[in-house]
């Protein structure tokens, strides 16, 4: 305590005198927790236990109730996935919900030198500033109103926390078995010919759609052209023959891999599939 | 009772109402750096770094007790009786009681061990032993099984009439029956065919088998890598099962054209380089030997690049490390210290 | 008291008098020799704000979804079996088929896993809303911070015990989840690859890290949790429940907080120290 007395209170002081105010407000004005506050705890406590218990029941009933196959999924999921196969050759994994945005923020830090940022950097950063948070806001007003900086923060963690998490739910892989039954629909949207199936089937299969979208199918994130409508560039077979074989050599830069290993009679339906692409038109 | 009096004897008073903390000191800090070097060397090379990892324990540990003791052995560790020579005792010859006023017990030299002193010195003593004892064995089986003791195992793939040359194959094999699947892995493995090699010293030309075997767990956070390329299904051949040492072995044909990772969107080429996505580098690879007409696997390094394809390849390789983790560029430095691989 | 003492009791009075002394007799006797009657009469009977509003019962929502999630996982504790190795008759992780053999074959065995896969979730999610409306009220700042800041590590247990539950059914989603979740703390600089190591009780994902995540999730962070959640309420006791910020009649607020010059009048009161302060020392110019 300083000796000369001080013109104006400082903000501990202040906050010590406000907590006073406070201890005395409840004693003379509130209302013991018992039965008041209690009351609505406990509504709110039966309201959690019967959605624990109705989710727990909608996820019995949709997927396992008649059907007696632990893999049918339901409504929310399966009972339980295939047994672990850590040998696996065609599973793709996904983590539980909450932690969609980080396996989102992952796809997003797609640069081998960024990826610890994703894995390491930003959470850490995040949690650091949330242990922090009283530390960084130490003024002592609490209204929203007066609060605008950290409701702008909180309203942008909400959303981005919202968007990673919504788009890590629906972030597509595309996977040959899948991206196989989608084949009928790109033959009815596409009007493709029966002369360009074998090619649509390696499309599929050769991991085309890892990179390239078509007909709303397979992975965008790494910023390769949709192929949905390629034949109307009209390049003709042979150009995307050499094109597969060498990206480069046609499109000057292409981060394409070659496809040569295909082989050339593989190409060739490749190529005639690609060319029958017209976008439906 | 007044308190707001000064009483004269408050000063002596806090002799025996206030703890003695220890003063702080730095030398604990080192102590618990000694015991991380030795757990750490145990791992690593037991004889030279967890010596010296004893011998900065040892030091700073005795810096730390005579630091902690220093009050205790201001004078020879003889413990007083409480009992003390009366001063000012108020008339008589007895103490007054302590709530009134005048000196009741005398001062005492700080250098001088009093019974109290003592007992907080051996309580906190007994304690640390207590905690010793518990702490270094406990820690100890915590932390050390998941270093030590990390074997290498051999896996039988069968004889090389297996595998024709330059096809590729998408195999999975059992890498210790003992453990059974848990052990199950996937690599890709392609026959580059015999590859002669002359010895730069000796100028022996001799007749080598070449394999590229690329393991499927992706650089980026090792999920399952899958091939970018028609399997037997559209290839319309078999899928080869074979039952050797290790058990089941799978052996799917495929025509890749590269390798993508299903989590965060990878790519490879054929030899495992990083083409597209987050990979850090390029994908793990398997050494082998050639055993009476049979390939057999043997551990994995990791791969910065690859120069060339098949028998020709430059490997850039370097010690098994976690996936994510920086082999070359000013990242590597990130990961200096690689806990023990078999 | 001699007067009214006259009229002897009904038998109806003297039944209830003696039904009173029977619930009071063990009541105070525990008092007696504990203490712990008076501090749960100290709990119940406490006064909260007059103000209190529906958001604030998210906290105590979230403290019922953790017990919800400790009875059933003690539960599912009993009948689970965390191995890796492959059941000879069926080639199936024995792991896995204890859990199918819950959720299928044992009676009521679906609605406890049930609860407890949901109930994960709900926990999790209630801990946000909880952390949000705190945020919102500006409840952390004094003389709170240290309650924000334990209740940030009670949502990091949280989060750290749907990460090694995840793992324990053994299945595809499961085992490839914490692949990449141990290879994540793998990439911290220096540490990560021993932190890695050590979660995955060696080199590679084994059944020592199925058996390493079951002892971490059900023993170690859950009493991390209870101690920590211990201290919560602790804190939330002794420190109080805050006013919605934007009450008329919000507790600690100067009468004139709104108008400019409030502020100032306010300040010229003593100011008390928070131990010894009173009603009757703290509003000496008050509301009342």
């Amino acid at each position: 305590m300083a000796a000369i007395p001080k013109e104006k209170p400082s903000r501990t002081d202040e906050a010590r005198a406000e907590f006073a105010r406070y201890k005395a407000d409840v004693k003379a004005r509130g209302k013991p927790f018992y039965p008041y506050a209690m009351f609505h705890d406990t509504i709110m406590s039966v309201f959690v236990v019967v959605v624990i218990v109705s989710l727990a029941v909608i996820w019995k009933w949709t997927a396992f109730g008649p059907h007696h196959d632990p893999l049918h999924k339901g409504l929310l999921g399966g009972e339980v996935a295939q047994p672990a196969d850590p040998g696996t050759t065609s599973f793709v994994p996904r983590p539980d919900w909450y932690f969609y945005f980080l396996f989102y923020l992952l796809r997003i830090f797609k640069w081998p030198e960024s990826v610890f940022l994703g894995t390491i950097g930003i959470p850490t950063i995040a949690l650091v500033l949330l242990i922090m948070l009283p530390f960084l806001d130490r003024r002592r007003v609490r209204r929203p109103s007066a609060r605008p900086v950290a409701m702008v923060a909180a309203v942008l963690t909400i959303i981005s926390m919202g968007v990673l998490t919504w788009k890590g739910a629906t972030a597509k892989e595309a996977l040959a078995s899948e991206i196989k039954q989608d084949i009928p629909n790109w033959v009815k949207a596409e009007h493709l010919p029966p002369g360009a199936l074998p090619g649509a089937r390696l499309f599929a299969s050769a991991g085309c759609t890892n990179c390239h979208t078509y007909n709303g199918a397979g992975g965008s994130q790494l910023g390769a052209p949709d192929l949905t409508a390629i034949g109307t560039r009209n390049l003709g077979v042979p150009t995307q023959i050499r094109h597969l074989q060498n990206p480069g050599s046609v499109t000057p830069g292409s981060p394409m891999p070659s496809f040569a290993s295909l082989g050339p009679q593989r190409l060739r339906q490749l190529a005639v599939f690609l060319e029958a692409s017209k976008g439906g038109k | 009772m007044e308190p707001e009096q000064p009483s004269p004897d408050t000063e002596h008073e806090s002799l025996h109402e206030e703890p003695h903390l220890p003063p702080p000191t730095l030398w604990p800090i080192g102590f618990a750096i000694g015991i991380v070097v030795v757990l750490v060397g145990l791992v690593i090379n037991p004889e030279l770094i967890s010596s010296i990892g004893a011998a900065i324990a040892i030091v700073f540990g005795v810096l730390w007790a005579r630091d902690a003791t220093a009050e205790l052995r201001g004078e020879s560790l003889v413990v007083e009786p409480e009992r003390r020579q009366m001063k000012e005792a108020g008339d008589g010859m007895t103490a007054p009681p302590a709530d009134q006023q005048g000196v009741a017990l005398p001062p005492v030299d700080p250098s001088t061990v009093t019974r109290s002193r003592f007992l907080e010195g051996a309580t906190l003593g007994l304690g640390g032993v207590i905690g010793g004892l518990i702490t270094v064995p406990v820690a100890g089986f915590a932390l050390l099984p998941s270093f030590l003791g990390q074997k290498q195992h051999k896996v039988d793939l069968g004889p090389l009439s297996s595998f024709p040359l330059n096809k590729w194959f998408i195999t999975t094999f059992i890498v210790d029956p003992a453990e059974g699947e848990v052990s199950r892995r996937t690599a890709f493995i392609r026959n580059n065919g015999v590859v002669s090699t002359t010895d730069p010293k000796t100028k022996q030309t001799t007749q080598q088998p070449s394999f590229t075997i690329i393991s499927n767990h992706c650089a980026h956070l090792g999920c399952p890598v899958q091939a970018n390329g028609p399997t037997s299904d559209i290839l319309k051949q078999p899928i080869v099962v074979e039952h050797t040492a290790n058990g089941r072995v799978e052996l799917n044909p495929v025509v890749p054209a590269g390798y993508g990772c299903p989590c965060h969107g990878g790519q490879y080429d054929t030899e495992g380089n990083r083409t597209a996505g987050p990979p850090v580098r390029a994908l793990d690879r398997f050494d082998f030997e050639v055993d009476n007409g049979r390939l057999i696997l043997l551990s994995t390094y990791s791969v910065s690049h690859v120069v060339g394809t098949g028998a020709q390849a430059k490997i850039h390789k370097y010690q098994e490390s976690g996936p994510g983790e920086h082999l070359d560029g000013p990242e590597q430095w990130f990961y200096p210290l690689q806990p023990p691989h078999h | 008291m001699a007067t009214t003492y006259r009229r002897t009791p009904t038998k109806a009075e003297l039944r209830r008098q003696r039904m009173e002394e029977l619930i009071n007799f063990p009541l105070d006797w525990v008092e007696e020799r504990s203490g712990l009657v008076g501090g749960v009469r100290y709990f119940l009977f406490r006064n909260v704000p007059s103000d209190i509003n529906w958001m604030q019962t998210l906290g105590s929502a979230a403290l019922t979804a953790f017990l919800v999630q400790a009875i059933t996982g003690v539960i599912l504790a009993m009948y689970y079996d965390p191995s890796a190795s492959t059941d000879p008759h069926t080639g199936k992780p024995v792991a896995w088929e204890s859990i199918v053999n819950i959720t299928d074959h044992l009676t009521m065995g679906w609605l406890v896993r049930g609860m407890h896969k949901w109930g994960a979730s709900v926990f999790i999610i209630l801990m946000f809303l909880h952390m949000g409306r705190v945020f919102l009220f500006g409840a952390y700042k004094y003389p709170r911070e240290l309650n924000w800041i334990i209740g940030v590590l009670i949502l990091v247990m949280g989060m750290m015990e749907g990460f090694t539950g995840y793992l324990l059914p053994w299945d595809q989603t499961a085992y490839w989840a914490s692949v990449v979740g141990i290879n994540l703390n793998g990439t911290a600089p220096f540490l990560g690859p021993w932190l890695a190591q050590f979660l995955r009780g060696g080199q590679e994902i084994s059944g020592e890290t199925l058996t390493r995540f079951y002892s971490l999730h059900m023993l170690v962070i859950p009493g991390a949790i209870i101690a920590l959640i211990t201290l919560h309420l602790y804190l939330v006791i002794r420190l109080g429940v805050t006013s919605p910020p934007w009450s008329k009649d919000a507790a600690g607020m100067e009468p004139e907080e709104a108008e400019a010059d409030g502020r100032r009048a306010g300040l010229t009161r003593p100011v008390p120290r928070p131990a010894g302060a009173s009603a009757m020392q703290a509003e000496p110019g008050g509301r009342e």
